[in-house]
């Protein structure tokens, strides 16, 4: 009943029809270096540390010394643990967490992840320490490039995700780690 | 009910508080100049954004029902709401029929408009708001004074002795990164029990239907990822075409409000989670009526972004109590008329229309020419108070005709100079409340402007 008034008031009362404009064009000339680094400026600037590595076997060294106890996709039966009916207490167990990032956007450090990326929809959000590798040659430009790359109609839940989990609630006084994890490190290889 | 002139001069008596809220929104607002600056091209992306709601508002009721439509074939629930009664209805169902007892919410301006927690509330469902400043708020009983920053009139020792009568904090500290800690446990445990999430929209997209969220926090993934139902509350004005639409408003929204380049999570909601259920509830009230309002249509292109709070010489040093309306400064002064012109005739004349709202505005709404408009319709409707009216009336006399203009500047002149102060600041002065008057020259500008154009002209040919 609501949904047909409201339809008809909108109806009566919305103005001439005006044509969606052509998109301001937005893409980039920047070489895959320039965009890495201005990627690195904005992790600094939203409080997420990144380190730089080469070749595989070197990132995994690098987790396993830093890192020893954290679940890591594809690894251990981590998605067969943490699956879609884990109990959220379980979850809450989560300490460190690993996993693979879409793409980055170098504008604002934000990384796209998808439930494709991690088998509960809670793992990003209740770790206490998030880790993300990223392949450097899927940083783009902005958001343009970033929301033209993707298509939204292929997953149930995504996000973006630009630094730690923050809140400047008091005082304006930025504190990390208000509910997510407290600290997020960006491995770019 | 109290005005905005007698709760901002409460608000002023404690002048440390007062000076601190302004500087440091002062301080937002710089950190949103400096943001816009870095992206190139940002005037045009204003632009951009303010013709694509042009667009989408001339289109409303067909991207609603294609947005309706692409929920229902993702698997989830739409429900629509006419009004806050019918809205807060709906959500009360939906608990009940999952036999729910436990909510949290994430920050939804719309649930503050329409009164949601106190109704569910009184209808014995505990409701916990996610949000560190508005669980402070929560706490203290009271409403947001700041959209994006909710808690942004309290001072962090205020924030320590309310968390140690609630959270059994420790006695006199009040280190926000303590406090936040605290919170953080508290309110983990809050995410983990709770049966239903309930969040505001920032934007829908209507080609996929998708519900974004943005937050700092997590908190509305931690509710909505951990609970069994989530509830998405949606005003009909949030819609948006397609994923493309959505790339401008993101690069515009956490840049205009805070100064960030993005906020910490941008939450795409398509499809419920394996086993559980996503409702949207559409609501219009009284949005609906608001467009076909030529003259305030635009205020509905507002992303809530809160830079023309941040801005505005007058909510700096007032604070967002002052407003009563739920959304408080420039837009709320525009909004509160709308939904009830006797209820909130004083709040278009809460402004010094400088502008600098209308400056800052992420969509391009011209909100202080609003707010002029409102000043008009509200003065010919004769709903303001009587020593307001007759004082206007007497101003535009006295402006209207050169003699009497004149006259009665030299008569002021004088009885500054020589009347007491008694008399000057008598109480039907309301402008002399709190404002010292200037120093009475002995001649009128004009006088003066005559005298030394005589003798630049003079001197000039003399040279």
């Amino acid at each position: 009943m609501s949904r047909d008034s409201i339809l008809k008031t909108i109806r009566q009362n919305k103005p001439e029809f005006t044509p969606l404009q052509k998109y301001l064009e937005v893409t980039d000339p920047k070489s895959g270096r320039e965009l890495l680094e201005i990627f690195e400026k904005s992790l600094n600037q939203v409080g997420a540390q990144f380190i730089e590595l080469s070749l595989n076997e070197e990132i995994d060294t690098y987790l396993s010394i830093h890192f020893p106890e954290a679940h890591q996709i594809g690894k251990n039966g981590f998605w067969d643990q943490y699956g879609a009916d884990c109990s959220k207490e379980k979850l809450d167990q989560i300490d460190t967490i690993i996993l693979e990032g879409q793409l980055g956007v170098a504008e604002n450090g934000a990384i796209w992840l998808d439930e494709s990326d991690f088998p509960n929809r809670l793992v990003p959000f209740i770790a206490q320490t998030f880790i993300v590798r990223l392949d450097s040659g899927k940083i783009l430009s902005n958001m343009m490039e970033a929301y033209c790359r993707l298509n939204l109609e292929n997953t149930g839940f995504g996000v973006f995700i630009s630094g730690p989990s923050k809140t400047a609630d008091i005082e304006q006084s930025l504190v990390y780690g208000a509910h997510g994890p407290k600290s997020l490190l960006v491995v770019i290889y | 009910m109290r005005g905005h002139s007698e709760k901002a001069a409460q608000f002023l008596k404690d002048e440390n508080r007062a000076d601190w809220h302004d500087q440091t929104l002062w301080m937002v607002r710089q950190k949103r100049d400096v943001a816009a600056w870095s992206v190139p091209g940002w005037e045009d992306l204003r632009e951009e954004a303010s013709q694509i709601k042009d667009h989408v508002l001339s289109n409303l009721d067909n991207y609603l029902l294609q947005f309706e439509e692409k929920v229902i074939e993702n698997g989830g629930t739409v429900h629509w709401a006419s009004d806050a009664q019918e809205f807060n209805d709906l959500i009360l169902t939906i608990i009940q029929k999952n036999r729910a007892k436990k909510i949290v919410k994430s920050k939804s301006m719309l649930t503050e408009e329409c009164g949601l927690n106190p109704y569910l509330e009184k209808n014995g469902v505990e409701v916990v708001d996610t949000d560190l400043g508005e669980r402070i708020i929560q706490f203290r009983n009271e409403p947001p004074s700041h959209i994006v920053l909710p808690a942004i009139h309290l001072k962090k020792e205020e924030i320590g002795e309310l968390f140690e009568e609630k959270l059994k904090t420790a006695k006199g500290n009040s280190d926000p990164q303590y406090l936040t800690a605290v919170a953080r446990s508290h309110l983990r445990e809050k995410f983990l029990a709770a049966d239903v999430a309930i969040t505001g929209v920032n934007f829908a997209v209507a080609d996929t239907g998708t519900v974004v969220v943005c937050t700092n926090e997590g908190n509305a993934d931690m509710g909505v990822h951990a609970a069994k139902v989530q509830i998405h509350c949606l005003g009909i004005e949030k819609i948006i075409p397609g994923t493309k639409d959505l790339a401008v408003f993101i690069r515009l929204l956490a840049r205009s409000a805070t100064g960030q380049p993005i906020t910490t999570y941008t939450s795409h909601y398509r499809k419920p989670k394996p086993g559980g259920q996503m409702h949207v509830v559409i609501v219009d009230n009284g949005r609906s009526k608001l467009l076909g309002n030529e003259t305030y249509r635009n205020s509905l292109k507002c992303i809530r972004c809160g830079a023309c709070m941040n801005t505005c010489p007058v909510y700096r040093r007032s604070g967002g109590h002052s407003y009563n309306y739920v959304i408080p400064g420039p837009i709320g002064s525009i909004l509160g008329p709308d939904s009830d012109i006797n209820k909130f005739k004083d709040l278009p004349f809460v402004s010094t229309l400088c502008g600098s709202c209308t400056n800052v505005c992420p969509v391009k709404i011209n909100i202080h020419e609003l707010l002029y408009d409102w000043r008009q319709e509200i003065s010919e409707q004769k709903i303001l108070p009587l020593s307001k009216r007759y004082l206007m009336k007497i101003a535009g006399i006295v402006l209207a005709h050169n003699t009497v203009y004149n006259l009665s500047g030299k008569v002021a002149r004088w009885a500054i100079r020589n009347l007491s102060g008694k008399l000057i600041y008598h109480r039907i002065n309301v402008w002399g409340r709190e404002r010292e008057l200037p120093e009475a020259p002995r001649e009128s500008f004009k006088q003066w402007y005559r005298k030394n154009s005589l003798e630049r002209r003079s001197g000039n040919e003399q040279g």
